[in-house]
């Protein structure tokens, strides 16, 4: 375990007050963090941008919301036999079939995964919100406050901030995958945003007889001011000096797995190295992109659609066989969101548009497989806005359970302000910690109340 | 119990202490950032426009004083000083509001300004699309089923022809306002279809129309083979709506989603005192898209010519009454009439001007400009609407403004910004030509930084906020590139970026060395701590009076100096 400290980024102790749906003024770190209650649970967030067609991937196999499917989606509709037949998921719902695909000869598939009971699908699930509109959707989901858009900080970043289970030093707490840093960790100074190790360094660029002098004399110089533009730098020289120190040579995954050519199975891939690196990482967030299909979207379980879920899931797999392979499995949950589904009835140019309810998959070690949630039927008045899958299960729910049972963290006031009927879904396991409740803190500073419930008195 | 390393100290420096900028059309790039207690109005409906307030640093650094006006005006609305600019600046009148006024009304009028030097440069890079028509390019790059080499050509051409006028365009405005045209209507060049024709997208759409007039402009882009197929809008018939073009017309390029009223129904829409609605809801993009129906290109399909060129399909065509913005659109009008009455009311809604001024200032002033300098801004785009050089006078509005002159770091620059003004402080002679290999390596390393020019896939373009910018990868591409920039040089071993031959023969101390690059730059001067870490870079343990060699050893030294001043956070400032 690498002895090298890293700036734990401590926000002001003086809390303000927290409003029903505000993100206001600092998280005050909880004072009595235990030593011991190390958690080293990581999670990792898949977010399909453009609003993936849930609808394509899992669907109705038999009864009268089959017959509504098919109805509805003349040329996109997955069949249920023959050719590019759906997958059996659990009688009622099938899966596309290209989540049996295989990358490679020894590599396994989602559909395989599924079957081993390490893939839950909560069915009928999404943002809870009428926009359809990509940027506000995202938005929303990533920051965890549908309706708010000018949150600070992204949902992850406040579990980081709230969370006492976690050590003081951590070399590598988080990892931004793409040319971005999502919106999910937004406001977290210390994650490392990168799009592949090779070209995150300053050790393979530039004058080579002075780089030393040079990195040097620039850390001087972001130290020299407290500004954004100062500490985002400061953040940015630490991460490039963990990269260069940690992540050389070539990679090979564990366990037989094969990653996707592309673009998600490099990203994947490079979590899984940081992963198997003991650097602490605990979060860990990457993009597909390319699901807004509007039109030429499939014909039947072939076309455009489905290369994007063979892509998604022989990536999936991957990154789950390659760290089942050193049994890092076991402390990994993977979860996949979209900002919303897409209707049920197909447009004329073969495609879909911007719908509402979707489907969450969560992948890991310690998930309880199969298909979860309520669904809420095909039928037209079932539909939201007599055109979608509604959304029966808010995605908060999804992720509130992992960061409980997963994460250990129960200040789902933190994490998602304003979110107030959480209950478990029973999609991962671990154990259920009872969820602070919203409300004020006092002018001391001090919270009082029972762990998981309190209440306001006047001092 | 875990310590807090900051009680006791100046206050910790938290993104929470940050003030927003307005929400817009935000992806999960953007640049939202926090505000101290949010408004308690940001309904879950998509809510009224959220405040303004004035941004403040997450900490106090000690406050430099701002540069000079010319630095404050050459780096905002230019890409940053050329090697002589402060002086020509300084040189066109005794106050700061004369050469202010002057450098304006000059840049305001690209066409009389002389650019020799660039046209030149263009001229021997190699480009063979750039006065192609539409139809050529329609015809000689996507219709013929081209290779990737031909099919991209186009995109490729104009990438390369930005960098040469941002870096060595004497209308230094233009270049700033055509990078910001090309955000606010955002095209993906890097695409099958948006590739081949991006030369036209380029001219004809965006350049032709920028200083011009905003509803003009808005039905060249609506008109245009690229936007059709990039929202889809080609496509949209009675029979088979689509709805991509419609929203992101409202969303992104007119209304804004400070002025999204989401779930409302349109009779409950509050009307302003001229009983427009004061914002749009999901019916009117609905009834938009009804609108557009028909507004197609001929592209071969059933039987209309194969040209690229804007084609209106009556028979796709939604034929019956329309409601857009409580405007009653009857059955049956003529041709594109329905269309063009939606840009009609876009273009006359005061909501619309606010929002397109509020993003002119937002790439002029800083992130977080007063509402007042908006509503300034936003009164000459509204009174100004029906003129056709409305745009020039909005941005007009702006540039002399108190709040431009005198503002400095409300905001960042980006990483097509640190690499233009990189090369322009250097006065670097870079070669930008077709098919060469050090044009090609530049590109991909800045491709890196997360700024692909025209590359960007979601129609919201790129982020125009500090925020959005400041984390892990852009930063470091920006660091990469630039330390690629004083090192790269020629097969004959010329450096682009001459740092050995622009220093002087009697800059030759560590001190003397710093000073005349750090002036050079930055065309200022450093907090002392900074200079200090600049000069013993330089000196590197020795007396800093001492007069250097000047062996190859040092020549790197120095160059590794300009780089050093590149990677700086004051570089970043704007």
């Amino acid at each position: 375990m690498c002895d090298m400290h890293r700036r734990r980024f401590l926000v002001g102790s003086g809390a303000s007050l927290l409003g029903a749906a505000g993100i206001a003024g600092g998280l005050p770190r909880l004072a009595f963090a235990d030593p011991e209650a190390d958690n080293t649970d990581l999670i990792v967030t898949v977010f399909l941008r453009g609003g993936m067609d849930g609808l394509s991937l899992v669907l109705p196999l038999t009864g009268a919301d089959r017959g509504y499917y098919e109805a509805a989606r003349p040329r996109l509709k997955i069949p249920v036999s023959g050719t590019g037949a759906a997958l059996n998921l659990n009688g009622f719902l099938g899966m596309h079939p290209q989540a049996a695909s295989h990358a490679g000869p020894t590599a396994t598939s989602l559909y395989d995964l599924y079957l081993g009971g390490k893939l839950a699908i909560v069915q009928a699930c999404g943002l809870n919100h009428p926009t359809r509109s990509h940027f506000d959707a995202q938005n929303f989901m990533e920051l965890g406050t549908p309706g708010v858009r000018n949150s600070g900080f992204g949902w992850l970043t406040r579990h980081f901030q709230s969370a006492t289970n976690l050590p003081q030093d951590i070399i590598m707490p988080s990892l931004a995958v793409g040319g971005t840093q999502q919106v999910c960790l937004r406001g977290n100074l210390e994650t490392v945003n990168m799009t592949d190790a090779g070209a995150f360094r300053l050790d393979n660029i530039g004058i080579s007889e002075w780089r030393a002098a040079q990195r040097v004399s620039l850390r001087t110089m972001v130290r020299n001011g407290v500004d954004e533009v100062h500490e985002t730098s400061l953040q940015a020289l630490d991460a490039v000096g963990i990269v260069e120190q940690y992540v050389n040579g070539t990679y090979t995954p564990s366990n037989g797995a094969v990653y996707p050519q592309g673009g998600l199975g490099d990203q994947l891939k490079l979590i899984a190295r940081i992963a198997k690196l003991n650097l602490g990482l605990r979060g860990a967030a990457v993009d597909y992109g390319g699901w807004d299909t509007h039109d030429q979207q499939a014909t039947g379980a072939t076309g455009y659609f489905a290369n994007q879920i063979t892509t998604l899931t022989q990536a999936l797999t991957a990154l789950y066989q390659d760290l089942d392979g050193v049994g890092i499995t076991q402390r990994m949950t993977v979860v996949v969101l979209s900002e919303f589904g897409r209707r049920l009835r197909e447009n004329d140019d073969s495609g879909t548009d911007h719908g509402h309810g979707n489907f969450v998959l969560v992948l890991g070690g310690q998930v309880i497989g199969g298909v979860h949630g309520v669904w809420p039927g095909l039928r037209n008045d079932q539909l939201y806005d007599g055109a979608d899958l509604a959304v029966t299960t808010d995605y908060r729910r999804v992720l509130s359970e992992i960061v409980i049972r997963r994460l250990g963290n129960n200040r789902l006031d933190q994490v998602f302000p304003g979110y107030n009927n959480y209950a478990p879904l029973g999609v991962v396991k671990g154990l259920d910690l009872p969820p602070w409740l919203p409300g004020t803190v006092f002018q001391d500073g001090f919270e009082s109340g029972d762990k998981g419930h309190w209440t306001e008195s006047v001092p | 119990m875990v310590p807090d390393k900051n009680a006791g100290t100046t206050p910790a420096p938290t993104r929470r202490q940050l003030l927003k900028a307005a929400a817009l059309g935000v992806t999960a790039a953007a640049g939202g950032v926090a505000v101290a207690a949010p408004p308690a109005a940001e309904a879950s409906q998509g809510g009224t426009a959220p405040m303004h307030p004035r941004p403040e640093r997450i900490g106090a650094s000690a406050p430099l004083a701002p540069p000079s006006v010319a630095v404050i005006t050459l780096t905002r609305a230019g890409f940053g000083p050329w090697p002589g600019d402060v002086a020509a600046f300084n040189a066109l009148g005794s106050t700061d509001a004369q050469r202010l006024q002057a450098w304006v009304d000059q840049q305001l009028n690209p066409a009389a300004i002389d650019d020799g030097p660039c046209d030149a440069k263009i001229a021997e890079a190699g480009f063979t699309t750039l006065n192609k028509s539409l139809g050529e390019l329609w015809a000689q790059h996507y219709n013929n089923n081209p290779s990737d080499d031909v099919r991209y050509r186009p995109f490729r051409e104009t990438t390369r022809l930005a960098f040469l006028r941002a870096i060595y365009s004497r209308r230094q405005l233009n270049e700033v306002l055509a990078d910001y045209w090309h955000n606010h209507f955002n095209m993906n060049g890097d695409d099958p279809i948006g590739a081949p024709l991006f030369v036209h997208w380029d001219r004809d759409v965006i350049r032709a129309n920028m200083l011009g007039n905003f509803r003009t402009m808005i039905e060249a882009v609506a008109k245009s083979a690229p936007m059709l197929y990039y929202l889809d809008n080609y496509t949209n018939s009675v029979s088979g709506p689509n709805e991509n073009w419609a929203r992101e017309l409202f969303e992104l390029h007119t209304m804004g989603a400070e002025n999204y009223l989401g779930v409302l129904q349109q009779e409950d829409v509050p009307t302003d005192p001229e009983g427009r609605p004061i914002g749009y809801v999901d019916a009117d993009v609905f009834e938009s898209t009804r609108c557009f129906t028909g507004w197609s290109v001929a592209n071969g399909q059933s039987g209309a010519a194969n040209t690229g060129a804007f084609l209106y399909r009556p028979s796709w065509h939604d034929r019956f009454q329309k409601h857009v913005l409580k405007v009653l659109l009857p059955a049956d009008q003529p041709d594109q009439v329905d269309g063009r009455t939606v840009l009609d009311t876009l273009a006359n809604h005061p909501g619309v001007a606010r929002y397109v001024s509020g993003r002119l200032c937002r790439r002029l002033i800083g992130d977080n400009p007063s509402q007042e300098t908006i509503d300034a801004v936003a009164a000459v785009f509204f009174a100004q609407r029906a003129a056709p050089d409305q745009l020039k006078q909005v941005v007009r509005a702006i540039l002399l403004s108190d709040e431009f002159r005198t503002t400095w770091g409300a905001k960042a620059k980006r990483p097509f910004e640190v690499a233009v003004s990189a090369m322009r402080a250097g006065g670097s002679q870079f070669p930008f030509v077709m098919g060469n290999s050090t044009t090609d390596s530049f590109i991909s390393l800045y491709t890196a930084a997360g700024q692909q020019l025209f590359g960007r896939r979601s129609p919201d373009g790129f982020p125009d906020s500090q925020a959005a910018w400041s984390v892990p990868n852009p930063r470091v591409g920006g660091w990469r590139f630039t330390a690629y920039l004083v090192n790269a040089r020629s097969s004959t071993n010329v450096y682009y970026l001459d740092v050995v031959n622009q220093t002087p023969a009697n800059v030759r101390t560590s001190n003397q060395l710093a000073d005349f690059w750090i002036d050079r730059v930055l065309n200022r001067t450093l907090s002392p701590e900074d200079r200090t870490a600049v000069v013993d870079f330089m000196a590197q343990g020795l007396d800093p009076d001492l007069v250097l060699p000047w062996n190859a050893s040092v020549q790197n030294r120095v160059r590794a100096l300009v780089g050093l001043l590149f990677w700086s956070p004051e570089f970043l400032y704007r």
